[in-house]
């Protein structure tokens, strides 16, 4: 019971401290990484839960997150809907589209998921491009009166929501039949365990968590292409954060965000171009070859051994 | 010609084989009996190379085998054929059975060895360009083993040829895997049915929960009171 | 109206043929070692360079140095293999499909980068004397070196196949596909064939590069894209259909071009439609058993 309330506490502390730093500082390049670092906590972890978790590996996972950005973006910009409800739409949208490819996906063997999203997420992009050729800038005067401030506190609200999401469900009935899944699907399936209730229900919150984070982001961003919302560079950093992190725990992708938005911006200093996406690449290889269980899985293989 | 000193065999984390080891001369047919699951498939596995030891020794005419993979331990001459057959199901049967002599030293005598196997199985030659999956159980397994000798083996290890099979069948591969032992080929047999098992071959061996429980000559195994009363049904 | 459903047919086929082209290297890794190579398209892309390199540096003809190119990948496909996946093919099923998955998408997202770094963005097309030469008949246009392409693809698919069923190495391949425990037994060095199979996937992906880069264009991007159109392919075909793959890239060339006529630049979706519909309603593909 103590415990438990440490844990609480040091938690709490944890996000009082993160919310308290608009507070102490306005340097913007501090307020950026610190967005963009829950931002990608939002989305790194609704991957977790689809692929950490579930362990089926959605590689389009980008399509959620550029639906749920497009939703939003241009129900705040181009109908003037409050950005509460052009976050829900976008929250709402993603997992519906899920819905459609994932029940006809979930039904088959998993190699199937794994085409339908990489294909889905790349025509989307294609289309993105074609539909969308002008890129969605802010209006003057929402670029004028432009405050990373309202931005971070959103990214840090979603943040902790989607922590919270994750946490529920990874001890939940749910959360059981999903590492079931993970595990040993046959196994699973003869436990009684519903495997397309469980993909899906995963793919559904998953996708929702994406929507938002991708919500979250429209709000964030001054201007780019609609197309940029579908790149699978989205899908890659999710998915090396929670691999490098740590696949299905809830701490692992928070470690993985801030490690990966601090990497990113020193790599961005002295590497030209697109060039740090190499060394991503190369480090998350590595990872996935060699320490599939990332940072956390690390951590408590050292805690068993020291123990022993 | 074939010794097996103390291998210690683990699945993943489970211990399957504690201590095991058994001896085969040349020319020899040496049965291993015991109930299901008592270990006697992990056994000739290890012993092709399938499973590595973590302890103990697998050596065959002077070479240790427990390090090799298992397609080096066929061209070295030990072949194993498994348990329920594995065939290569939409292949023909001439081409499972020329698969079997894929090794380079038994590809260069692959017609007359083919010849060979014709003569024991007749049947196989006459439905050779019929799918493997479409035979019957006699007759894939009679492939099997024929598959098995077309990589020229010294020795052969059978692991349940009789396997779901019928009596007359069954009398019948039997009789065929005589007649390959005494062409000179050591065979290792691991059978369920004990009866016929330990009929046919010199020695046999125990196994029980992954140990070998006895061992001896085939006639007074048979005449055992423990192997009466477990795998005889006589008490 | 005729004339533009013919012309599309026809171009239709000239592409789809590619598409079958591009797909059989990964239909034929995917059928034998199961392990789904999605950086399949960034072998085409580096075999397309390599073919425009050995055109503009060395003015070697894009056909005649078709062996080279498929040594070149050949060669590359080994090492990657070595390197990056023989330790993951020996892993059980669902794992195995994972880890290599996460690999191949890796190398998926460094190989463009690099390409980048090496050659820029720019956009290369092979243009030897005879490019952009057609004849006509009966209204309807056909390129000589699209043509050109759809002998390729039928030559590949044939030799594929007399290689698979008539070779001593080709049936062990099969053989491996259908039981590697098995195969094992006879003696088959199975991480072997493992190798030389991802090899000549990689050594087919360049290939069809060479042909990409003489009918399109060639830049660093075009692997994804190029891994997707073979994906639907396959899945179309019927995962493990070495035969079907060309046919199954027909069709959906040729769907693709007449949809062109109606919802022109997104025909793309075409592509979705048509997974969809297998998903829905047959999985096992065209050609594929149950």
């Amino acid at each position: 019971m103590a415990h438990n309330w440490k844990k609480l506490s040091l938690i709490g502390g944890i996000i009082v401290l993160v919310a308290l730093v608009p507070v102490m500082t306005r340097r913007t390049d501090i307020l950026t990484w610190f967005t963009l670092i829950l931002i990608y906590v939002t989305l790194s972890q609704s991957w977790n839960i689809i692929g950490g978790y579930t362990g089926q590996i959605n590689l389009g996972h980008v399509a959620f997150f550029g639906l749920g950005a497009l939703t939003t973006r241009y129900l705040w910009l181009l109908f003037g809907l409050p950005l509460p409800v052009a976050l829900l739409a976008g929250a709402v949208v993603a997992p519906l589209v899920a819905l459609i490819i994932g029940v006809p996906a979930f039904r088959l063997r998993g190699i199937y998921f794994i085409i339908v999203t990489l294909v889905f997420a790349e025509i989307l992009r294609h289309v993105a491009y074609t539909a969308i050729p002008v890129a969605s800038v802010l209006p003057a005067e929402l670029l004028t009166t432009y405050s990373l401030v309202p931005r971070y506190y959103l990214s840090l609200t979603v943040a902790v929501v989607a922590v919270a999401v994750v946490y529920v469900v990874s001890n939940s009935r749910l959360g059981l039949g999903m590492m079931a899944v993970r595990e040993d699907e046959d196994a699973a399936r003869t436990s009684g365990v519903s495997i397309l209730r469980c993909k899906l229900s995963a793919f559904l919150i998953s996708t929702a968590l994406a929507g938002l984070a991708g919500g979250v982001f429209a709000y964030y961003y001054v201007g780019a292409y609609a197309g940029y919302l579908f790149e699978p560079v989205w899908t890659f950093d999710s998915v090396l954060i929670v691999f490098v992190g740590g696949a299905g725990t809830i701490i692992g992708p928070i470690i993985g965000s801030v490690f990966f938005v601090f990497l990113q911006q020193w790599l961005a200093t002295i590497l030209p171009g697109g060039f740090h996406l190499v060394v991503f690449g190369i480090i998350f290889i590595l990872v996935v070859l060699f320490w599939p269980s990332g940072i956390v899985g690390g951590v408590v293989e050292l805690r068993r051994r020291r123990r022993r | 010609m074939l010794e097996v000193n103390n291998i210690d065999v683990y699945h993943g984390d489970l211990q399957a084989l504690w201590g095991v080891s058994l001896t085969l001369q040349e020319g020899e047919m040496v049965a291993l009996i015991g109930s299901n699951g008592a270990g006697k498939s992990t056994i000739v596995e290890t012993i092709s190379g399938l499973l590595t030891p973590a302890t103990g020794s697998v050596i065959f005419n002077s070479i240790c085998l427990e390090k090799e993979p298992a397609h080096r331990v066929v061209q070295l001459g030990v072949c194993l054929v498994p348990e329920e057959r594995q065939l290569f199901p939409s292949m023909t049967i001439l081409e499972n059975l020329e698969l079997g002599a894929f090794a380079p030293e038994s590809r260069k005598v692959k017609d007359e060895t083919l010849k060979f196997v014709y003569e024991l199985f007749p049947i196989l030659e006459a439905r050779s360009s019929q799918a493997a999956g479409t035979l019957s159980g006699g007759e894939q397994q009679m492939l099997a083993i024929g598959r098995g000798l077309m990589s020229k083996p010294k020795l052969l290890m059978l692991d349940e040829p009789s396997l779901g099979l019928g009596p007359l069948v069954v009398k019948a591969i039997f009789e065929v895997i005589q007649q390959i032992n005494r062409s000179g080929v050591g065979i290792l047999l691991v059978e369920q049915n004990v009866r016929v098992a330990l009929g046919l071959a010199n020695r046999g061996y125990i196994v029980e929960n992954g140990r070998i429980a006895g061992h001896g000559d085939a006639k007074s195994l048979l005449d055992d009171k423990h192997v009466k009363e477990a795998y005889l049904g006589i008490s | 109206m005729v004339e533009l459903f013919a012309q599309s047919f026809v171009n239709g086929i000239m592409i789809g043929a590619l598409y079958g082209l591009a797909a059989i290297g990964l239909s034929l890794i995917f059928g034998v070692m199961r392990i789904l190579n999605i950086a399949h398209g960034e072998f085409l892309m580096l075999g397309g360079y390599a073919a425009f390199w050995m055109f503009t540096l060395n003015n070697i003809d894009p056909f005649l140095g078709l062996p080279l190119v498929a040594i070149a990948l050949f060669l590359l496909g080994a090492g990657v293999y070595k390197v990056l996946f023989s330790h993951a093919a020996r892993l059980p099923g669902e794992l195995k499909m994972n880890t290599s998955l996460l690999i191949a998408f890796g190398l998926s997202l460094i190989f463009p980068q690099l390409a980048t770094a090496a050659w820029t963005g720019d956009e290369r097309a092979i243009t030897p004397v005879y490019s952009g030469t057609s004849f006509e008949l009966l209204g309807v246009r056909f390129g000589y070196v699209p043509l050109a392409g759809l002998l390729v693809a039928l030559a590949v698919t044939f030799g594929l196949r007399f290689f698979l069923s008539k070779t001593y190495f080709g049936k062990s391949v099969r053989g491996t596909t259908e039981n590697w425990k098995a195969a094992r037994l006879m003696g088959i060095n199975v991480d072997r064939t493992y190798l030389l199979t991802f090899a000549l996937g990689a050594a087919l992906a360049g290939v069809a590069g060479i042909l990409v880069g003489l009918t399109q264009v060639v830049m660093p991007p075009i692997g994804m894209h190029w891994t997707l159109k073979a994906l639907i392919v396959i899945v179309l075909a019927g995962m493990g259909s070495i035969g079907g793959t060309l046919v199954a890239g027909l069709i959906i060339g040729v769907v693709e071009a007449v949809s062109h006529i109606f919802i022109g630049p997104y025909a793309i979706v075409v592509g979705l439609v048509i997974f969809l519909l297998i998903m829905m309603f047959r999985p096992q593909g065209l050609f594929g058993k149950a």
